[in-house]
């Protein structure tokens, strides 16, 4: 260390009593700027483009289409089937663990790293650091969503190719509508994934932990899945969490039926109020004591 | 202490406690620190200086008590409490995977600095701690040491009214030690307030005004180094001689206000008046009892600390600095 050591300022009047304040766009860029810095988050952006690319190839590849799954039957010779059977194979698991992988993270990783007391030390409030980072995965999920949405719509038409396709009740849908609705269907993927998302950013605050953070929302999204195959349990599937995910299929019978994607927002929303507050309050209420 | 032209309080902590479970590790603690005063707080490992400064810096909530901050209190005034306000907890942590400069840039960003504005700031910084040149390397790379100074660059980058800082030297080297007390001596020149947490009583005799010893959550002692250098014991000696029981005898029949016993280790103990040890000494040759070591055991300061922390530790063993602390005591939160 050096032996000439400067002075410190003398803080003038001004900075005194009208320091300056953290703005909430301020937490925002040092969030953003800390995911784009870390490896996981440039691979998950690269996988969601390339991933789709491959997974497409494979199943075009094989010499008998996967019947038994939704729309699996004319996969390998509609590119849109293929789209939506990607989707429904992709919301099953993909999507919940896509998010969870940086919302489970971003605030465990503060406790991992044990930075709470670097950056809770400055002049930020837990409250703006807390919605910045709630803002940063939820923007972060659904930039991860369009490009996989966008990259598999594309190089489905691309390398099967854009033939009319044919919908769950049997008819046939024009190839310049199935584009608006296989991609009206994948975005309605986004909100039940804020939902996740948000389940990810409660169990990161909750747990301390990147791994339960990550692993606990796919977990508990493959439950939901089974509990919603299971008979018998009308009442309860709407509040399932992974319930939104089926919506779209109204999108494509015949009539048309809209219902379940409105239920799907009072879902998602719901899950994503109950979810943030729960972690807001406990972020809110904790004693930093680690690191 | 050294006046400044505020009037207010740069620490006041009124009758704080933090418990955890049964364990009380903050047990009603009252300490004041005045703007420009370098003040220390030493106590062993658990005393409860951490969980202090973490309650300071609202990390953790008190109990029951205020903890204000040139007169703001966290339930009040909320973050803002930290205006004026840096320095670190234990060791200082970053980012990893982001370079000293990049965690340097988003702390600014934390403070509401533009990044654009404060990069002639940050080489400032960098350039007091002797860390410009590596700025750009990943902290995953750096030594302990280099952490421990990009927190100070940390720091100083608020442009702080008052400095605290946890145990600073911890786990530097002798030459980052030396270097670390240089630093934070310059930095009290210019008349920062200082709070400054330790369990090497040497450190904050360096450079403190003031002190607070703690033990078990409880203060022990606070007062000035001065009041706190009058209630030191004798300085001991370890004493080795090529007759170790003539030199007892010698002792006792000669120098009794030489307090000579055998130590564990084989030698001798020998404590008193620094001139009384002189004479003892000198009569010790003149016996013809070769003297092969003198070496100092611990300073008059450590030994007080051990023994007000060890009263602390055994309240039903009272001994002589532990009644004269509770003097002290009285007479602190008559403060």
């Amino acid at each position: 260390m050096t032996t000439t050591v400067a002075q410190p300022r003398t803080p003038t009047s001004e900075q005194v009593t009208d320091p300056g304040r953290p703005r909430f766009g301020a937490a925002l860029r040092w969030e953003t700027r800390k995911l784009r810095a870390q490896l996981r988050a440039r691979a998950l952006v690269i996988g969601a483009i390339l991933a789709p690319i491959a997974v497409v190839l494979v199943v075009h590849s094989q010499p008998r289409p996967p019947k038994d799954t939704l729309f699996g039957r004319f996969a390998t010779e509609n590119g849109f089937a293929m789209a939506l059977l990607v989707l429904g194979v992709a919301s099953q698991w993909v999507l919940p663990l896509l998010t969870a992988i940086v919302a489970g993270d971003i605030f465990a990783s503060e406790d991992q790293h044990g930075t709470w007391k670097t950056v809770l030390t400055r002049s930020i409030s837990r409250s703006r650091l807390f919605w910045a980072k709630a803002v940063v995965a939820v923007v972060f999920a659904l930039l991860t969503l369009v490009l996989l949405a966008a990259s598999t719509i594309a190089f489905s038409v691309l390398i099967v190719g854009a033939h009319p396709l044919t919908g769950l009740s049997g008819q046939t849908i024009p190839a310049s509508s199935a584009v608006a609705l296989v991609s009206t269907a994948w975005a309605s993927m986004a909100l039940p994934m804020v939902g996740f998302t948000c389940l990810a950013l409660l169990f990161s605050v909750w747990s301390r932990n990147a791994a339960v953070g990550i692993a606990a929302p796919v977990v508990l999204g493959l439950v939901m899945q089974l509990v919603g195959a299971l008979g018998g349990i009308e009442t309860l599937r709407p509040f399932l969490l992974t319930t939104p995910f089926e919506a779209w299929h109204g999108l494509l019978a015949a009539p048309r039926f809209t219902g379940p994607l409105l239920e799907s927002v009072v879902t998602s929303a719901g899950w994503s109020v109950a979810c943030l507050t729960a972690a807001f309050l406990i972020l809110r209420r904790r004693d930093i004591t680690g690191g | 202490m050294h006046p400044d032209s505020s009037t207010e309080l740069a620490v006041d902590a009124v009758d704080v406690t933090k418990r955890y479970g049964p364990l009380v590790a903050v047990d009603n603690l009252n300490l004041q620190v005045a703007p420009g005063e370098v003040y220390g707080i030493l106590g062993p490992n658990g005393a409860g200086k951490t969980t202090f400064l973490r309650m300071l810096f609202g990390l953790i909530r008190p109990d029951s008590g205020t903890v204000r901050v040139f007169g703001r209190a966290w339930a009040d005034a909320g973050v803002q409490v930290l205006d004026g306000v840096a320095g670190f907890i234990e060791s200082p942590r970053f980012y990893p995977y982001l370079t000293g400069r990049q965690n340097l840039e988003g702390l600014a960003l934390l403070d509401g600095t533009d990044p654009t504005r404060s990069g002639s700031r940050i080489d400032e910084v960098l350039d007091v701690v002797d860390l410009a040149g590596r700025e750009n390397d990943k902290v995953a790379g750096y030594s302990y040491g280099m952490r421990q100074r990009l927190g100070v660059a940390a720091s100083l980058l608020r442009d702080p009214r008052l400095l605290v800082l946890d145990e600073p030297a911890n786990g530097l080297d002798p030459g980052g030690i030396r270097d670390m007390r240089a630093l934070v001596k310059r930095l009290t020149e210019g008349g920062l307030t200082v709070l400054l947490s330790s369990h090497h009583m040497d450190e904050v005799e360096e450079i403190c005004d003031n002190v607070t010893i703690m033990s078990r959550g409880r203060v022990a002692f606070h007062g000035s180094i001065g009041d706190l250098r009058a209630m030191a014991p004798d300085p001991g000696h370890l004493l080795s001689t090529s007759d170790d029981a003539r030199a007892v005898v010698l002792a006792r029949e000669l120098h009794p206000a030489v307090a000579v016993e055998p130590d564990g280790g084989g030698g001798l103990v020998a404590s008193g008046a620094s001139h009384l040890l002189s004479a003892y000494v000198a009569d010790l040759v003149r016996a013809d009892i070769e003297l092969r070591a003198f070496t100092p055991t611990r300073t008059p300061l450590e030994a007080l600390f051990f023994m007000l922390t060890d009263t602390e530790a055994e309240p039903d063993e009272p001994s002589e600095p532990g009644e004269r602390f509770a003097h002290r005591q009285q007479a602190g939160a008559a403060r």
